[in-house]
């Protein structure tokens, strides 16, 4: 049989024809649908039109993390709306008010290596590290998943990205991101799935955040190549739960690609995005000075447990800069529940910093931490779109939890390599 | 959602740039499920549009570069251009997940790669959908539109997956 890449093989498990790469389209039956308040509310009318039902909603992973909790009346009535809808569906509602649904999916038992994922929202391809095809789709696509349990989808063809060199502690996943975005181009990888090969040791935390931008380059999926690192993920996630050999799929090694890319994290330094896209990525010393107005620490792309604690560390025994408000949203409860734990909201409290509920908060211009006309946030979120955050007039900086926290102390954006320097020395 | 599509289309152009996300085309304070909220919020933080003022843009066809509605998922952002009359998108290069849902609701998202840049708004436009070309102005010129997928050209011609599915939606 022809050489295959890890989507090729992931298809040709699902789909009972024979794939053919490229554009033709096919019917992939989906293990799991990912749903929100938000995208899943603007199918339900039209849903109860068909008059039909969800076709095993055992397979829905429906979660509150847009307006959770509301912050206006018109987004109370959404809310509402979609919770009568899951109700009625009978969809199971413990990812209710959780965090945000992409951080509950790579927590739950039942996002595996080998599925087939679809969810109601682009960061959906997050999931993707641990070894799955997961893509974002548009209410309607998943109106009709939801109906059928299949997808009508083509196979993408294939870019491999090789992740090499030994990381230096102050790389970030999210600086991975930013230079795979910066090399290949804000809609380089549209209609392509990236293949992440990573040699370098990147943890899940990192890879989450490096599977979540795939879609900033316009990819379909970003699928990491499971390894032992994963292994031990899943381990330490599900217990002694015995892994299906038969999902552990790996790419072949003749297979062919589209595109190769090798990244060698040795010459990777502390990057920013500049405001209005991902088109302008540069390192963070040429930014040097800039000042910032907010810093905000969360979003799929950047509040896990990593980001949190780099800012912790950072923060230990120094203060947010006179006038600067550092918003910090954790992912998810559980993850929230961990930095009680471990001291890290005592830390960032102690810094000046304010902490909100799990939830997509100020990442999609949602609640607690918009920007005004004129204002600098720097944001470790994946988007730095015109307007994203609140005013058009308001200007967007991506960068690394690290990066975030070094401008939080300073008080403008600087090359973190420094600061990062005197906290290890101080330890 | 919309009807069957028609086989030609005509309108003035309204020209955008490269990389024009979803946030620009429909930031997300205007998301909702009522038509008219969802409707205000066209491009509200495009800055093409904003130099353009309030004009009213229903039967124009949108001609703009590459990787056109990339970000968001959010339907609404493509919603709103069958709420603003908007009757074809044409670009050097479509988002995936827009090209979908625009599609989906039965709106014809096109691809020219030969699109020439530094078009003028209001230029006259025509899409035909039988020989897959696109005139622009009073030029003779025909420029080739990327052939879409058999599964595409069936779902725009439907008006819409829901259709295409055979669901009913009214």
């Amino acid at each position: 049989m022809k050489p295959q890449t890890l989507v090729e093989k992931i298809f040709a498990k699902k789909v009972k024809e024979p794939i053919v790469p490229g554009s033709a389209y096919f019917q992939v039956p989906v293990d799991l649908v990912l749903g929100h308040d938000a995208t899943v509310a603007l199918l339900i009318e039209r849903f109860r039109k068909t008059g039909r039902h969800i076709w095993d909603p055992s397979r829905c992973f429906f979660a509150a993390d847009h307006f959770a909790p509301p912050s206006t009346p018109e987004r109370a009535d959404i809310l509402n709306r979609y919770l009568g809808f899951v109700k009625e569906e009978s969809v199971p509602q413990e990812q209710l008010f959780r965090g945000i649904s992409h951080q509950l999916l790579i927590e739950d038992r039942r996002c595996r290596p080998g599925m087939v994922i679809c969810g109601a929202d682009s960061h959906t391809v997050m999931a993707g590290a641990t070894g799955c095809f997961a893509t974002g789709l548009g209410s309607t696509d998943i109106m009709a998943v939801l109906l059928t349990g299949k997808a009508i989808l083509p196979v993408p063809e294939t870019i491999r990205v090789e992740i090499d060199g030994r990381l230096p502690p102050w790389l970030f996943g999210k600086d991975l991101a930013l230079e795979i975005i910066r090399r290949i181009g804000e809609g380089g990888a549209v209609d392509r799935v990236f293949e992440y090969e990573d040699n370098a040791g990147l943890s899940m935390d990192g890879r989450f955040t490096v599977s979540n931008m795939s879609v900033e380059a316009g990819a379909t999926a970003g699928i990491f190549v499971p390894d032992g690192i994963l292994e031990n993920y899943l381990e330490r996630r599900d217990g002694n739960l015995r892994q299906d050999e038969d999902d552990w799929l790996l790419p072949d090694p003749e297979a062919r690609y589209a595109h190769e890319m090798l990244i060698d994290v040795e010459n990777v330094p502390p990057l920013v995005a500049l405001p209005g896209g991902l088109d302008r990525i540069v390192p963070a010393g040429e930014v040097e000075g800039q000042r910032v107005d907010q810093i905000f620490i969360g979003s799929c792309a950047g509040g896990r447990i990593e980001d949190l604690a780099i800012a912790a560390r950072v923060l230990k025994g120094r203060r947010v800069a006179p006038g600067v408000r550092l918003v910090v949203t954790p992912a998810s409860q559980t993850i929230y529940a961990e930095c009680l734990k471990n001291g890290i909201f005592q830390t960032l409290t102690e810094a000046g910093a304010m902490i909100t509920n799990s939830s997509c908060g100020a990442c999609g211009g949602i609640d607690k931490g918009l920007i005004g006309a004129g204002e600098v946030c720097l944001s470790t979120s994946n988007r730095n779109f015109r307007g994203r955050m609140g005013s058009p007039e308001g200007l967007i900086y991506l960068a690394s939890p690290l990066t975030a926290a070094a401008a939080a102390v300073r008080g403008t954006l600087t090359d973190p390599r420094d600061i990062f320097e005197e906290v290890r020395k101080s330890a | 959602m919309s009807g069957p599509a028609a086989k030609t289309i005509e309108g003035p152009a309204l020209v955008m740039g490269d990389n024009v996300n979803t946030d620009e085309l429909h930031p997300s304070r205007f998301f909702s499920l009522d038509d008219a909220k969802v409707r205000e919020g066209f491009m509200q933080a495009n800055a093409d549009y904003n130099r353009l003022g309030q004009t009213d843009l229903s039967g124009r066809i949108i001609l703009a570069g590459e990787n056109f509605g990339c970000g968001s998922s959010r339907e609404t952002g493509a919603r709103v251009f069958v709420l603003a009359g908007i009757k074809a998108v044409v670009a050097r290069s479509i988002a995936r997940i827009f090209g979908r849902n625009t599609r989906n609701l039965g709106l014809p998202t096109l691809e020219c790669p030969d699109l020439p840049e530094h078009l003028e708004n209001g230029l006259g436009v025509r899409i035909d959908l039988d020989r897959w070309t696109l005139r622009l102005g009073s030029s003779e010129n025909e420029l080739p539109l990327k052939s879409l997928d058999p599964y595409w050209k069936e779902v725009i011609a439907k008006g819409g997956l829901m259709s295409f599915l055979g669901f009913k939606e009214a």
